[in-house]
């Protein structure tokens, strides 16, 4: 009887993989893009003209990789009443306290907040970089709007992936290899998505 | 010009009518805004579009094209009415007081002398009354109804402001405005310009346009004052100094062409050398035998001698009443009257009026010779259908047209040296910036090559008329290609004995002793060098005479006239306006008009007419010695003064299938052309610059007719007219205003004109539709003013 | 020694539309002429483009049955603070040189176009060949080599002056209390205070109503670019380091998640 089971599929874990380059390339040309103190950033990057160049298509592509996951999870990412508690005792959880905490399902309240929030953020920030990566053609008022909504965006975004990258890497040990690997132990699905677990193991 | 560019920046009122300085004389324009900043000249347009000169103007008002006579008129009756005139001027300098004889009349739109059957005048009745020595009578209180004065003041009675608004569409109100501000310069310390050009020539009545802008002119005392006269925006470069060495009715220095009832040169002097009509009249023509003799000599050298009438003889002569101006040549060859033509630096098919008659004309010719920097319309006339289908469709078949076309590349003037006479009358040096391109070669060379290969031909093969050009004087070092040095020399003149450059005309003779180009270009290139050359920013009035740049004709006088702005005792009118002045023993300031050392009191101001005064009566044009305004020959309206001479009653009229002339209830809208700043005339379409500023034909359109017709900007329009159509893009715009002319409202359709069928950008010519209609007195064409209709396609 | 700011003055009462300061700026510039479209104005093209920096607006107006025909000069404006400097990323692609002259140094361009949503004017072009941006420089090299800028140089009208602001805002008032004597009572001077001053200046006969000649009536730096290249930079930063050293603290206080992840149980 094998121990581990799969908890993302291959075109998961692509998708995430791809989009997760993307993000880290736009994340970093965009800094370079925002401020002229990090400019310096583009220089890492491939040089300005090449990281003006490349920086749209790295989010168009990030954009369609996070399309593919949203696809694919939103469904799973809806909030029952169980992430309510979850929510409510989220405290509780970052102090790694588990009484009272509700056992969550594929994935957790707070890694459903995370979707959430990246898939909203993607959106507007597709939306407001198409106006910003083509100023002739898009009007005035958008682009005063989108060079706005453009770094709020990704403020959020970023300022989530750092939480993001956090939880998966030293916080919860097993999250980061089950993105690499696809599978998880049955006692760490069990242990971290009971429901989820119960679910697949399907006794 | 009466006086000159920099001068407009001393005038009080500058009144811009018949052209558009902003537009097409932008760079001289800047006087008329140094005017506006620092003596608050009041600037008026008056013109049927609100124009960029309109733009930056203190008055504009709207007038019908072909109304400006009219509207002159009004001021003339204006500025006596309320007495608003400078009468101690009027008085002391012009011909006011002139009695005419018993007779003169001016009835239903003839004057006295009529003659149905001729179409002309006979004008006896209009001569002065004169006294037993020969001199005319005068009257100085004015008072004499038979005076000049009285019968002005008669004549113009009926230009009340009511009457110019309903004939100009303009409202009296507007007129009475623009009237007061002209005719506040109508007394002593005042002084305002009239600026015009093409506005004002190119109707069928414009020499008497531009004479009436002179009696204005006379009226408030502005002719011969700084920042005062008559001044005509001459439109090339150069085109002053064409007019100046002669063009289709004079010879240089505006000596009269021979005619054939002139056979000998005694014939000659004795006809066009003029008597003095009063005794203190300094009558300058009266060397008009030194003029002719001299220059009949720079033609023929030793051939012209006294006993041969300096080789008068040899020069061909004009029909006793024939006209060779542009219409008419183009008429003749029409009729299949002319086998070859020679166009040098013109481009009739694109500038001449009615294009298809152009075309058509030329198609007829057996050679066709063109000399030019680019193939022109004229050039590639032959071809017109194929290379502008879309415009010209109905053109002459190329495989019908027999005419053998020859293009000679000449030089542009960046490429040779030379001299431009302005408008000003500033003869003005220049040297070659570069050289010419390819095989093109100066104009002067082109002449010399195709002069003797002629006379070589003749030589050999003889001819009718061979002797003139035997005996003609060809002594220039290369004589395949004369220097331009060496011919400006000779138009300055010389002694024939020493060879000595003349100082100036004053020094020529009429026995033969001296030769000379050209009078009035006389002092030009004298023994101290070539005048036209020197560069001085000296300006020792501080009226922006700068006598030491360049060479202005005659005499380096730059303003014409200019004793008259001091009064008969030589007491300047006003200490600001003073051009020269009397110290007790010569005359100091600009070159006096008038003799340097002669006391005030010695002659007429006018030291050039026979009356030795300023005319505002004159016998010498064709349809009367006033001014009166005549419908334009194509009209919406009948003359509201008479409405059974409604058109100039003297101007020509053509009879060649060509030939057709429309009327208002085919063709409603009055058309005007005009040039646009962007380009010049026909040549910069050529041009990568002037191609991009205005790319586009266009026909600018009242904003409420296209309303009324459903156009929108940019929407396609055909224009047409009796001779023809042309198709491009409305311009819709409110600078046009439809206007109320006698009760009907009345709408321009403004067409401009540089495009053509050849060039980087291409478009109908405008001259498709423009009327053989002309001037009786300078035959020029009446362009602006003829009826069209405007469709949306 | 401090550098003396140099400015153009536009005297729009005396502009005549001539368009002589379009081709001088076309030649000097070596700029390649191209075709014009028609718009049913007398204006050369419809709108300022990567190879035409200098473009005169013909503004057409009846106003109480008065016409007005209000020709301007429509270029870049070298505000003093530049919304194109304060939105571009790549340092020395725009500069403010000593002389107040706003200057595009297309070597260092990054073609991001950002300039053109700062420039309260509208002004900078993006060429879609070169993927630079390209804007009248008031000829600083002419400038440099102690010359007029074209434009200036070709005005037959002095319509165009130029010189040192401080002797050109001088002439700018001493035009309007002239225009101001010919009956034209709305007459100023337009310099973009909120810019803080713009080293071309213009005389208007309409003061009040800079739209007529096609300006924008009170221009500003847009308060979203300066919120963008302002406080919202250093907010972000900060945030991103806050967040990640929570995370550090998160991590040194509380450590990993331990779970029995044992698969027996």
């Amino acid at each position: 009887m094998t121990t581990q089971i799969e908890r993302f599929s291959f075109a998961e874990r692509v998708s995430h993989w791809t989009s997760a380059l993307c993000f880290l390339y736009a994340a970093f040309t965009g800094l370079a893009l925002w401020s002229p103190r990090l400019f310096w950033l583009s220089g890492v990057f491939g040089g300005g003209e090449t990281v003006r160049a490349w920086h749209p298509w790295a989010g168009l592509i990030f954009s369609v990789a996070l399309g593919v996951m949203f696809k694919r999870w939103a469904g799973q990412m809806q909030l029952d009443q169980d992430d309510q508690v979850w929510l409510a005792k989220s405290h509780l959880y970052a102090q790694h306290i588990e009484a009272g905490i509700p056992e969550s399902g594929r994935f957790n309240a707070g890694q459903k907040m995370m979707f959430w929030l990246q898939s909203a953020s993607a959106f507007f920030l597709l939306l407001s970089g198409l106006v910003i990566w083509f100023p002739e053609v898009a009007p005035r008022s958008a682009r005063l709007i989108a060079i706005l909504l453009h770094p709020v965006c990704a403020s959020v975004s970023m300022g989530g992936i750092i939480v993001h990258f956090y939880m998966s890497t030293l916080a919860v040990p097993g999250a980061l290899s089950a993105m690499v690997h696809g599978t998880v132990s049955r006692g760490w699905a069990r242990s971290h998505h009971g429901k989820w677990f119960r679910e697949v193991d399907g006794r | 010009m009466t006086n000159g560019w920099c001068d407009i920046a001393n005038a009080d009122v500058v009144l811009v009518m018949g052209g558009n300085p902003a537009e097409n004389h932008p760079v001289g324009f800047r006087f008329v805004m140094e005017a506006k900043r620092k003596r608050k000249a009041k600037l008026i347009c008056v013109d049927p579009r609100f124009n960029r000169t309109a733009a930056v103007s203190d008055s504009y008002v709207p007038l019908r094209s072909g109304t400006d006579i009219a509207f002159l008129g009004g001021l003339i009756h204006y500025a006596i009415a309320n007495d608003l005139c400078h009468m101690d001027y009027v008085r002391a300098h012009t011909n006011a007081a002139f009695l005419l004889q018993e007779g003169f009349a001016f009835n239903e739109g003839h004057f006295s002398g009529w003659s149905d059957e001729k179409k002309s005048y006979d004008k006896s009745t209009w001569q002065y009354e004169l006294d037993g020595a020969g001199y005319a009578k005068v009257d100085a209180t004015l008072e004499n109804p038979r005076c000049v004065f009285q019968q002005m003041k008669r004549h113009y009675a009926r230009y009340t402001p009511e009457k110019v608004a309903e004939i100009c569409g303009c409202t009296a109100e507007d007129f009475k405005k623009a009237a007061a501000v002209i005719c506040s310069t109508g007394r002593a310390g005042k002084v305002g310009t009239i600026l015009y050009a093409l506005g004002w020539t190119h109707h069928s009545h414009s020499v008497q346009l531009i004479h009436t802008a002179a009696m204005v002119q006379l009226l408030l005392g502005n002719i011969g004052l700084p920042g005062g006269g008559v001044n005509a925006q001459r439109g090339h470069a150069n085109i002053q100094g064409s007019t100046d060495m002669g063009s289709w009715n004079m010879l240089p220095g505006y000596l009269r062409l021979p005619r054939a009832n002139w056979q000998s040169f005694d014939d000659y002097i004795k006809a066009t050398t003029p008597k003095p009509l009063r005794p203190d009249s300094m009558n300058y023509w009266a060397n008009t035998p030194k003029f002719a003799a001299s220059l009949l000599k720079s033609y023929y050298g030793p051939a012209a001698r006294p006993e041969n009438g300096f080789g008068y003889g040899w020069l061909p002569k004009l029909g006793e009443t024939e006209n060779q101006s542009w219409g008419f040549i183009f008429d003749r060859m029409h009729r299949k009257e002319m086998h070859g033509f020679i166009s040098f630096g013109m481009n009739p098919v694109a500038n001449g009026p009615n294009t298809e008659k152009m075309l058509e004309a030329l198609a007829r010719l057996d050679w066709l010779v063109v000399v030019e920097n680019f193939e022109t319309e004229t050039a590639a006339f032959w071809n017109a259908r194929q290379l502008g289908e879309k415009f010209y469709p109905k053109y002459v078949d190329p495989k019908a047209i027999q005419t053998e076309v020859i293009l000679l590349p000449a030089a542009c003037f960046a490429e040779k040296d030379g001299s431009f006479v302005n408008s000003s009358r500033w003869l003005q040096w220049k040297r070659a910036a570069v050289p010419p391109p390819g095989l093109a070669k100066p104009d002067h060379e082109i002449m010399a090559r195709i002069f003797l290969a002629v006379r070589a031909l003749y030589e050999k093969e003889g001819g009718k008329g061979m002797e003139s050009l035997m005996a003609m004087q060809w002594n220039y070092a290369q004589p395949l290609a004369p220097s331009l040095e060496e011919v400006a020399r000779e138009v300055n003149g010389r002694d024939v004995a020493t060879g000595a450059q003349v100082p100036g005309f004053a020094a020529l003779q009429a026995d033969g002793s001296t030769s000379c180009g050209n009078w009035i270009y006389s002092g030009s290139w004298t023994e101290a060098g070539n005048q036209m050359a020197r560069r001085g920013q000296e300006d020792p009035t501080g009226l922006g005479l700068f006598p030491n740049y360049a060479w202005s004709w005659p005499a380096n006088r730059r303003i014409l006239y200019n004793r008259a702005s001091n009064d008969a005792n030589g007491k300047p009118w006003s200490e600001s306006h003073a051009a020269i002045r009397w110290n007790g023993a010569k005359w100091t300031g600009d070159t006096p008009d008038y003799k340097a050392d002669a006391d005030p009191h010695t002659f007429g101001a006018f030291i050039m007419l026979p009356e030795g005064v300023a005319k505002f009566y004159t016998t010498e044009l064709a349809e009367g010695p006033f001014p009166e305004h005549y419908e334009p020959m194509e009209s919406p309206v009948k003359n509201a003064l008479h409405p059974n001479a409604s058109a100039n009653p003297c101007a020509p009229v053509m009879s060649s299938s060509a030939d057709a002339m429309g009327t208002p209830d085919k063709y409603p809208y009055v058309a005007i052309t005009y040039r646009l700043t962007e380009h010049f005339h026909y040549w910069t379409k050529h041009v990568a610059s002037g191609a991009e500023l205005q790319s586009n034909f266009f026909v600018e359109l009242p904003e409420a007719l296209a309303n009324e017709k459903g156009i929108k900007g940019g929407d396609l329009v055909r224009v047409s007219s009796a001779r023809g159509t042309v198709e491009g893009p409305a311009m819709v715009t409110q600078r046009m205003r439809a206007l109320t002319v006698g009760g009907k409202t009345v709408y321009h359709v403004g067409i401009p004109i540089h495009w053509g069928f050849v060039g980087r950008v291409r478009g109908p010519l405008v001259n498709n539709l423009t009327p053989s209609a002309f001037d009786p007195n300078s035959g020029t064409p009446e362009y602006k003013g003829f009826l069209v209709n405007v469709e949306k396609l | 020694m401090a550098v003396t700011t140099v400015a153009k003055l536009v005297d729009t009462s005396l502009c005549i539309g001539c368009k002589a300061c379009e081709v001088a700026c076309q030649e000097w510039n070596d700029q390649e002429f191209t075709l014009g479209v028609f718009n049913n104005t007398y204006q050369t093209q419809p709108d300022l483009s990567p190879s035409f920096w200098n473009l005169i607006k013909f503004n057409e107006h009846v106003d109480d049955g008065v016409n007005s025909w209000l020709m301007a000069k429509y270029q870049c404006m070298h505000c003093a603070d530049a919304g194109c400097i304060k939105a571009c990323p790549a340092p020395g692609a725009i500069v403010q040189l000593p002389n107040g002259i706003v200057d595009f140094k297309q070597d260092n361009c990054i073609g991001c176009g950002y300039c053109i949503t700062g420039c309260p004017f509208d002004v900078p072009r993006l060429s879609p060949t070169s993927k630079k941006v390209y804007k009248c420089s008031l000829c600083s090299d002419r400038v440099g080599a102690g010359m007029t800028p074209a434009c200036i140089r070709t005005c037959p009208t002095n319509c165009l002056t130029f010189g040192s602001r401080t002797d050109l805002v001088q002439l700018a008032s001493i035009r309007t209390a002239e225009l101001k004597e010919d009956g034209f009572m709305d007459a100023g001077v337009y310099d973009g205070p909120g810019v803080g001053g713009t080293n071309v200046l213009y005389v208007l006969k309409h003061a009040s109503e800079p739209e007529k000649y096609g300006l924008p009536k009170d221009p500003r730096i847009p308060w979203t670019v300066s919120l963008w290249k302002g406080p919202l930079k250093w907010v972000a930063n900060a945030a991103f380091l806050g967040t990640a050293l929570g995370a550090m603290l998160h991590y040194l206080k509380f450590g990993p998640q331990e779970r029995h992840d044992d698969d027996t149980d």
